[in-house]
């Protein structure tokens, strides 16, 4: 009886694999295997800081952490607020610029959210996640 | 000296036959619930399985917020795991593999709702990702109560497979 079920269950994974296998392929241009944020959607702090003026800063950690110190000129824009929040950085965006989205660490999730929300909802091309946020950026600053 | 039991013969058999029918009909309507349950059951796996395969990228996203997994296993479950969902509610419908179905059905909530309890301990605030960005908002309660309730039905429909008579 074990073994009839282990057999069935065995059946039932080995078939799931086959169209996972298929949208694996189908989808190899839209996810990167070996980071969670594909390459091309990453920037470090000295490309962006290289961009000047050209790039919007935009800093996804909630609030109280935004009051205590941020990168000079960024924006607030978090998830906590995001409908608040939402149209001032709008107000600022202008088609060209290239927004630079970061949060505490190399593994917080808060910017690859806010980048990923800007880029399906706001319908915004030209959005960066910092490699290692607000820490990288200090570090640099020293 | 023959005549009475006879006589009683009839009745006996009428008696049986209403009894045989009514115990019938009990499990018929029995099994059209279970069967019913079967349906309600796949069905909220298809679409909780559909909306994670239309978007796995995200899926994947949602599984590494968890921050038990390495990205690359992340995105390999965010393939697969829908369509080992979508695959074992079809064997569900179709009652083909249904007992291998179900195992595999209550490994995957009882996993989902670990993962979930772990995340909320550990202060993570974070999407179980089990029906794609629909459950977003949902409070961690909701994400319990709909898990277990789910996990309730299914280990119902395990128990009543070894029980009930075919259709």
């Amino acid at each position: 009886m074990k073994f009839l079920l282990a057999r069935q269950a065995a059946v039932l994974a080995a078939v799931a694999l086959l169209p996972a296998a298929g949208e694996a392929i189908y989808f190899r241009n839209n996810i990167s295997w070996g980071s969670a944020i594909a390459p091309s959607e990453m920037v470090t702090v000295d490309q962006a800081r290289a961009w000047g003026d050209t790039a919007i800063w935009v800093d996804a950690r909630p609030d109280d952490e935004f009051a205590r110190d941020h990168v000079p000129g960024a924006l607030s824009l978090n998830e906590d607020r995001w409908n608040e929040l939402l149209p001032q950085f709008l107000a600022v965006w202008s088609p060209g610029k290239k927004t630079v989205v970061y949060c505490s660490s190399l593994s917080c999730n808060a910017s690859r959210e806010v980048a990923r929300r800007l880029r399906k909802e706001a319908q915004l091309s030209d959005v960066f996640v910092l490699e290692g946020g607000w820490e990288a950026w200090l570090k640099e600053s020293r | 000296m023959n005549s009475t039991p006879n006589a009683q013969r009839p009745t006996l058999n009428v008696e049986l036959a209403t009894a045989t029918s009514a115990s019938d009909i009990k499990n018929r309507t029995s099994n059209i619930i279970w069967r019913i349950l079967d349906f309600v059951l796949a069905g909220i796996f298809i679409y909780a399985g559909a909306l994670k395969a239309i978007d796995p990228v995200q899926f994947a996203s949602d599984i590494d917020n968890f921050k038990i997994l390495p990205w690359p296993v992340s995105v390999a479950l965010g393939f697969y795991l829908p369509w080992l969902e979508i695959f074992c509610a079809l064997a569900l419908v179709f009652r083909f593999l249904y007992r291998g179905a179900l195992s595999i059905l209550m490994v995957l909530i009882v996993t989902f709702t670990l993962a979930t309890i772990a995340a909320k301990i550990r202060g993570l605030d974070i999407t179980c990702g089990c029906f794609g960005h629909v459950s977003q908002n949902w409070s961690f309660p909701s994400h319990l109560a709909t898990n277990l309730a789910i996990l309730a039905a299914l280990l119902a429909l395990g128990i009543s497979n070894r029980l009930r008579k075919p259709l």
